[in-house]
């Protein structure tokens, strides 16, 4: 990094030195625009080369920062500075270039137009910027990272180094400096290549050292990864050699440079695919900032935070009446506080109590009024916090089944791309922060503006003097807020976590109380407990300390303003240049004064956070489906359950396929045993399938019926899905096997339980059908949940269904029941089944057979055994297996 | 059964973090750890740069070392593998070998395990869930990039803490009371 900030100088001082010549056109522009000379060729010519080198000097600027940044140190912060200075070099080319095009277009019509009149109006200049920012936009991408340079500009000493060695720059293929030397110190070694060899340059003691291999020399190039740092390692034989070595910030580059080198070595040409490094796109192309987080690739920066406030108050018309109630209060109660230190103050001392005032002795008019004034202040109040708690109540209850809802619409990759926690905070959290937005913040902020506005509006028109003294401490006790809080809510974010640390040792030891208690640990737990409870101490002290420091600091200060009007104000009022009642007046309004100032030294923050929160939430809102109805999709209520797969290719992310080319005919009523190593793309054929996501080629048709083509409700209502891990939502047992059939009589759950034999433990329950799951520690054992599952999907009665077998191991008794529980339900459906155990592998009628994502085999078990492929190896392991754990199968 | 052999290794470590080789002595039957002694094997470096080794009369031509204590033990119980990943044995304490093998071994940890000292704070600025350090190490000047605030800023005891940037490099603090004030203010608004 401060290698880069080194570069600076150069081009500035280019800069310099073009700066005459630069004048010199403007100048000739200038005195030829005015005398409305048509301008001559020549000039246009040296103004374009001005533009030209001005362009080339930014480009060379941009590749001296590139090169430097990747030997430097810090490549995040580095290529921030280059993207910032390309916009910057980019934008001013353009600008110059408009300022030209204009004049030289006027003068050339002979016309005495201003220049900023009818800037850049016409097209041939738009055109031109708009080619200029486009090349900027590129510039920046290639910044930003999206393809890597393997031609690194090699240093003066190498080139005079290679001289010396009589090897010709020229041919050099491949050039890319790390950031650490052989022997584990920061610090330069090249790796350079040519069609036949590599060169490793390193410096030492002044002198470049310059080694060199031949391709011919090398079997395998490779990386290897270290702890914080990489090496790339090159063999032959049983030899290896250690080419270079990079820390963990260069390992993207270096991973490119292996693949470089790979097909140096093969004779290969290298493409610019090769180069490209998708995940290097972690920062903003716009600003260079780092994106907070890489799934989510929004800059936090650029956000466009108008366009999502607009958006944010299009929620308002719903809400419109209840806004407009909550501010009007406000806006009541602060005109309430705005008027008592005026009663209070000038009316009740200068003319009730002084003589000769306008209401002289009539003190009780005067506190009834301020009373009745006071009256007033508490029934607005109360009506605000009634607005107030409905309006609050209808927001969050609107925006969080709306994100929920949006949620639900959602495709599973919607889901498998983000963390649940992340999610959770999205429902919650946010929608949160939106509603105190609405009810809170908003108003808040229109309100004290106008009590700022206000007071300082009634002090000026007192006595603007003693205004502008009371305002001394203003600009200290804004200092105070923006720069020694946010220590303080470090601190107390320090003593949050620790507390939370604290929690969590007490929940720990609790939960592992068994362990704690066999083991006779008690007193580490305590030692550790008292760690931590020794630090939560100690923050907690310093917490207190600081903030019983802080708060008087800032109330004194605060205070100061009132010590002023006092020492001012009377000395005036002795001297009769005021009167008392302003005095005590001003002194009321000192004390409303404060309180809107600190707020708008929060205001930034609060509305940014605000404003992320809101396009989270519209994030979700705004995402679509992948898996979406088709318009002319069929309606159908009846299948047979005949299913056809043609010519399907699948990935995840499109450009890697995990299924390839499958193709499969299933006949009503078959069952298919799905068989493979785990990560063969089974669990993917399933999900297709039940068209959780769509195919990429190829189609699944059911019926005759592409699936993309039948309507999603009747589709659904057509699949059953049996998984693996069976969730079971907190609610009774009977609701749970009902799931799918929530309004199905009291006897079809009985007999969906007793087919799946489940009835038999569900009513050995004391509370039978209505057991709760999940309360009072009733939870189920993972084949009770099993059978659950069963009587689900036979109550859903689905024709097309699917299994995902569990290997859980059960007990022979359970695991007999749950195999015949599954017969049953199998019955006459199309069965798709990933299979695990041997008995489901005997009783489906065919198996299909995956590796790597291919299918290599197809047929019955018996014909499978005899063909002693893929599946005869893999029933071989398992029986292995079986011998080891004594169950022979 | 070697997974509760494992275990039961790992819960004989006492607090001191020291084997207690006694207890386990009579699971050798079970799993067998191959000690490597100072007298039957011998280091060198290859002039490819990587370390090989001669234990008895075989020769391997690349050994990887992994310290199983890291943070705890780094000179003790070094895990000596191939270059394939099998485990050839474990060197107890590198203090048993002499000067040379002793250099050669601590040469190559310490280029295993990258992690330069940090030895003072010149600044640390946060933004947008990210802080952009810039520190003094006793390898050199140096600038990265955190990500997060609480996670990558790892207390391993009392005084010790290991700092990871968002690229996978390694800082460590070794002590942090031997921080100047400034740098010690620094690293306390990040833990």
């Amino acid at each position: 990094m401060s290698r880069v900030k080194e570069v600076f100088p150069y081009p500035f001082l280019g800069l310099l030195a073009m700066l005459p010549l630069f004048f010199i056109v403007v100048i000739k522009f200038g005195i030829m625009g005015y005398a409305g000379i048509p301008l001559d060729a020549g000039t246009i010519l040296i103004a374009s080369i001005l533009i030209g080198v001005g362009v080339d000097y930014s480009i060379h600027f941009l590749g001296r920062v590139i090169s430097e940044m990747k030997t430097g140190c810090n490549i995040h912060e580095a290529s921030l500075i280059a993207t910032r200075a390309a916009g910057y070099a980019i934008i001013i080319n353009a600008v110059t270039l408009i300022f030209l095009n204009n004049y030289s277009r006027y003068t050339r019509m002979g016309e005495k137009k201003k220049i900023n009149k009818d800037f850049c109006a016409d097209d041939e200049t738009f055109s031109l910027c708009v080619l200029l920012f486009k090349v900027g936009k590129k510039a920046m991408v290639i910044l930003g990272g999206s393809t890597l340079s393997i031609k690194e500009d090699l240093p003066k000493q190498i080139i005079e180094a290679l001289g010396d060695k009589g090897i010709d720059p020229q041919v050099i293929e491949f050039s890319m400096a790390s950031d650490l030397t052989l022997n584990g110190e920061f610090g330069e070694t090249w790796l350079l290549a040519t069609k036949e060899k590599i060169y490793i340059v390193r410096e030492e003691s002044d002198n470049f050292v310059i080694e060199e291999v031949l391709f011919t020399d090398i079997e395998r190039i490779r990386p290897e990864n270290m702890i914080g740092s990489a090496m790339i390692v090159i063999g032959k034989g049983e030899d290896d050699r250690i080419l270079v070595c990079y820390t963990s910030a260069l390992a993207r580059k270096f991973s490119i440079a292996v693949k470089v080198l790979e097909k140096l070595r093969k004779g290969e040409e290298v493409n610019e695919e090769d180069l490209l490094d998708k995940d290097f796109e972690r920062n903003c192309p716009k600003c260079g900032t780092l994106y907070p987080n890489l799934n989510r690739k929004v800059c936090p920066k650029c956000l466009d935070r108008r366009s999502i406030f607009r958006r944010v108050l299009s929620f308002v018309p719903r809400y419109r009446s209840q806004i407009i109630l909550i501010l009007l209060c406000m806006l009541a109660s602060s005109a309430m506080k705005l008027l008592g230190p005026f009663l209070s103050g000038r009316i009740l001392f200068d003319e009730v109590l002084t003589e000769g005032g306008k209401y002289e002795g009539q003190v009780g008019k005067i506190v009834l009024i301020i009373f009745g004034s006071q009256l007033l202040s508490l029934l607005i109040s109360i009506a605000y916090g009634r607005i107030n708690a409905v309006m609050t109540a209808h927001v969050i209850f609107d925006l969080k089944s709306q994100v929920f809802g949006a949620m639900q619409r959602l495709s599973l990759s919607f889901f498998t791309n983000k963390e649940t926690g992340w999610m959770m905070t999205r429902v919650n959290s946010d929608s949160n922060q939106l509603q105190r937005f609405f009810n809170n913040g908003f108003p808040y902020f229109i309100v004290n503006i106008v009590n700022l506005i206000g007071i300082a509006f009634i002090l000026f028109s007192m006595d603007w003097f003693l205004t502008l003294l009371i305002l001394l401490p203003a600009p200290l006790v804004i200092y105070i807020v923006r720069k020694i809080y946010p220590r303080l809510w470090s601190i107390f974010s320090r003593q949050f976590r620790r507390n939370s640390a604290l929690n969590s040792l007490i929940n720990d030891s609790l939960a592992g109380v068994r362990v704690v208690k066999a083991f006779g640990k008690e007193d580490i737990e305590v030692a550790r407990f008292e760690k931590r409870n020794d630090d939560l101490f100690d923050i907690s002290m310093e917490a207190g300390h600081m903030s019983s420091t802080i708060f008087p600091l800032v109330s004194f200060l605060m205070g100061l303003g009132a010590l002023i009007i006092w020492a001012v104000g009377g000395w005036q009022v002795i001297n009769e240049t005021m009167t008392f009642g302003t005095l005590i007046t001003f002194v009321g309004y000192m004390g409303l004064f404060y309180g809107p100032i600190e707020f708008m030294t929060h205001i930034v923050d609060w509305w940014s956070s605000c404003m992320n929160a809101a396009q989270r939430i519209f994030e979700i809102l705004d995402s679509e489906p992948d898996v979406i109805e088709a318009p002319d999709a069929v309606s159908m209520s009846s299948l047979n359950g005949e299913v056809e797969i043609k010519d399907m290719t699948f990935g995840y992310e499109k450009t890697k396929p995990v299924l390839y080319d499958i193709n499969l005919h299933v006949k009503p009523g078959e069952m298919i045993g799905l068989v493979g190593h785990s990560g063969a793309g089974k669990s993917t054929m399933i999900n297709l399938i039940a068209r959780l996501y769509d195919v990429d080629s190829g189609s699944i048709s059911i019926d005759g019926v592409d699936v993309r083509k039948i309507s999603m409700k009747d589709l659904r209502s057509q699949i059953g899905i049996v998984l693996q891990e069976t969730y079971l939502f907190n609610g009774s047992i009977a609701e749970n096997i009902a799931y799918a059939r929530p309004d199905c009589k009291r006897d079809d759950i009985i007999r969906a339980a007793k087919v799946a034999n489940a009835h038999d433990f569900i009513m050995k329950l004391p509370d039978g059908y209505d057991t709760v799951i999940g309360r009072r520690g009733m939870n189920l054992s993972g084949g009770e949940r099993q059978r659950l599952a069963i009587a689900r999907a036979i109550l859903h009665d689905p024709k097309i269904l699917i299994l995902d077998e569990a290997t859980a191991s059960v007990d022979t008794e359970t695991e007999r029941q749950i195999q015949e529980a599954l017969e049953r339900l199998v019955k006459g459906r199309t069965t798709f089944a990933i299979a695990h155990r041997l008995s489901t592998l005997r009783n489906a009628d065919r198996l299909f057979v995956l590796e790597k994502g291919k299918n290599v085999e197809l047929g019955t078990h018996e014909e499978l055994l005899k063909a002693k492929g893929t599946y005869f190896n893999l029933i071989k392991i398992q029986r292995e297996g079986m011998k080891i754990k004594g169950i022979e199968g | 059964m070697e997974i509760g052999e494992d275990k039961k290794t790992q819960i004989d470590i006492d607090e001191q973090g020291e084997l207690e080789e006694a207890v386990t002595e009579g699971l050798a039957e079970y799993v067998d750890v191959v000690y490597l002694e100072p007298a039957k094997t011998s280091f060198y470096r290859t002039p490819g740069g990587v370390i090989a080794l001669k234990l008895e009369d075989k020769t391997y031509p690349r050994v990887n070392l992994h310290r199983a204590f890291p943070f705890s033990l780094g000179d003790k119980y070094i895990s000596v593998r191939e270059g394939s990943g099998q485990e050839i044995g474990i060197i107890t304490d590198l203090d048993d070998f002499d000067e040379k093998a002793r250099g050669i071994l601590k040469e190559e940890l310490e280029r295993r395990y990258f992690t330069p000292e940090i030895l003072c704070i010149n600044s640390v600025k946060s933004e947008f869930g990210y802080s952009y350090w810039e520190v003094e190490t006793d390898r050199g000047h140096r600038r990265f990039t955190v990500k997060g605030r609480g996670d990558s800023v790892i207390p391993i005891d009392e005084v010790r803490y290991l700092i990871m940037d968002m690229d996978g490099n390694r800082f460590e603090i070794s002590d942090i009371r031997k921080l100047d004030r400034k740098s010690k203010k620094y690293l306390e608004g990040m833990i």
